[in-house]
């Protein structure tokens, strides 16, 4: 802080110290009595340009102040936003652990109780086995849903691996794993991979191979999962100023404009989602996976017409 | 064979009553404790072939227990109730010997069988290979709390991962692991992650220490399960 008004109190200084000194000067050369005079011999012209350009010489310097100014107060205040965002962050984290903390007993003595109501299943008769069906079903729902929320704390604050990561493979590793998984469950699905050769291939990434994929994974399975069986699913890779991007486009219902901004917070499901399997955390998990590894991941959508998911991770 | 005594610990009654009921049905002698010094003393007396502990607990936690355990010479393994995640944590872990972790909450039938798997690795008397500060196996040494790796003597690099990996496979000698086993091992918990995350760092073990997949002496890839560590693995001592 204190470095901070120096940098600022200091070209004050320089600025005022001729003009005390000539203050100075003057005061000096009348206490002497003398009368003093100057003579200059410009020619008006001349005269009339310097006034002139001091004179803007004097206004730039201002607005250059102001301008210097303005600009410490935009620093101030976005450092502030960021540092409130962080807190927000901490303290989000936080919340994450206390839930997972409060609930990981609940539901551990759930489901160690639950196997004791009934030792032998085929003792039960049609309505009390799918009343047993149901409690165990959500005890291991709910059970997953600690974990999850916990990998996400957890997430957000252990070290990463920093190593070497072809971003174009992890691509190709995603798709091929959904693409198999689709045709497995009946369902082939088209998904074009678009990824640069010319000039050069996508670029490297630091950072933790295993959590791109899931973050690219994560994206892919959305598309899928969110536009119809016969609709393609494009995803292109390119890279802008030392930026690496992969943009999943699907042509779905899209996110209602009212949605968009909360999708990548925990839990969130739209109403699309309703009726289609899923915890609400896959694109929290992204969002997680991108902030770690100093990049972003935002969307674009148009409901009727689809959505488009962009990450962004900084280039090796 | 006689039942095996195991000596539940958990603050919560209602955790303690029904894994207590679940692990007496599947054929093992339990007892109860509550907190860390209720346990250390139905120890003494009771003599359990296996402790399973929860970690926060009053008075005395489960840390604690085992570290109170180890100190007298006591090898009786524990499964600590709890996530193994980050290397620091990994290395604690290691400090207080603990035999396995499992995170709560999990499927009652998990902890069955890995208490059935502590079991059978444990020597009764003898510490277990998770305590070993160095693992060596033929011409292959691991300094587990350095993370550095020898073969023939010759010193090699193997990235992070790789190199817990190697860790889990060789304290876990001759068991097969599932990749899904393994990338949990990994990584402290479940990772919806391609099984190829797992292959792609065993082949970098094969690569690094020269292991051939078709005649391994260390990893063994048992078709479409998982792997295994197949050679023979004791414990080191630091020169």
């Amino acid at each position: 802080m204190s470095d901070a008004r120096g940098r600022r109190v200091g070209p004050l200084l320089a600025a005022l110290l001729p003009g005390l000194l000539g203050l100075l000067a003057a005061g000096a050369l009348l206490g002497s009595g003398r009368s003093l005079r100057v003579v200059v011999g410009a020619p008006l012209p001349v005269a009339v340009a310097t006034v002139g350009l001091l004179v803007t010489a004097a206004a730039l310097a201002g607005a250059a102040l102001a301008r210097g100014r303005r600009r410490a107060v935009a620093v101030a205040a976005s450092a502030a936003e960021r540092a409130g965002r962080e807190d927000e962050r901490a303290a989000h984290r936080r919340f994450l652990l206390r839930l997972d903390h409060e609930m990981k007993n609940p539901v551990t003595a759930m489901r160690a109780a639950l196997p004791g109501v009934a030792p032998d299943r085929t003792l039960l008769d049609a309505g009390q086995a799918r009343a047993y069906d149901t409690l165990e079903q959500q005890a291991v729902r709910l059970s997953g849903l600690v974990a999850e929320l916990r990998k996400l704390a957890e997430l957000e604050t252990r070290p990463l691996d920093q190593e070497d990561v072809d971003l174009a493979q992890v691509v190709q590793d995603a798709v091929a794993d959904l693409g198999d998984q689709a045709a497995a469950s009946g369902v082939a699905r088209t998904i074009t991979v678009t990824l640069p050769r010319a000039p050069w291939p996508l670029p490297h990434v630091r950072g933790d191979a295993d959590l791109l994929y899931l973050a690219v994974h994560n994206l892919v399975a959305n598309a899928l999962k969110f536009s119809p069986a016969d609709s393609p699913v494009e995803v292109r890779g390119s890279d802008d100023d030392g930026v690496v991007v992969v943009e999943v486009a699907d042509s779905g219902a899209g996110i209602p404009e009212h949605e968009q901004a909360a999708v990548f917070d925990e839990l969130v499901r739209g109403e699309q989602a309703r009726g289609i399997p899923g915890s609400g955390l896959g694109l929290a998990l992204v969002r997680v996976v991108a902030q770690r590894h100093g990049g972003t991941v935002t969307l674009r959508s148009r409901p009727g017409q689809g959505t488009s998911a962009r990450l962004r991770l900084p280039a090796v | 064979m006689t039942a095996p005594r195991v000596l539940l610990v958990d603050d919560e009654e209602a955790i303690r009553d029904g894994l207590a009921s679940f692990l007496t049905r599947s054929g093992m002698e339990v007892e109860t404790a509550g907190d860390g010094e209720a346990a250390l003393a139905l120890h003494a007396r009771w003599r359990p072939d296996i402790l399973v502990c929860d970690v926060l607990m009053p008075r005395l936690d489960g840390r604690s227990v085992v570290r109170r355990l180890r100190a007298a010479g006591d090898w009786t393994p524990v499964v600590l109730l709890t996530q193994v995640g980050e290397s620091s944590e990994r290395s604690a872990a290691l400090e207080e010997g603990a035999d396995d972790y499992l995170n709560k909450p999990f499927d009652p039938q998990e902890l069955h069988a890995r208490v059935r798997a502590v079991l059978r690795r444990a020597v009764p008397g003898e510490p277990p290979l998770v305590s070993a500060e160095r693992l060596v196996s033929g011409d292959l040494v691991l300094d587990r709390t350095a993370r550095r790796v020898w073969v023939a003597g010759r010193e090699v690099m193997l990235t992070p991962k790789a190199s817990l990996l190697l860790d889990y496979l060789m304290t876990h000698p001759d068991e097969l692991h599932t990749r899904e086993r393994l990338l949990e091992a990994l990584w402290g918990f479940e990772l919806a992650v391609s099984s190829r995350a797992v292959d792609h760092r065993v082949a970098e073990i094969r690569r690094v220490l020269g292991d051939d997949a078709a005649a391994p002496r260390y990893v063994e890839t048992v078709q479409s399960l998982g792997y295994r560590f197949c050679g023979a693995v004791q414990r080191g001592v630091r020169p």
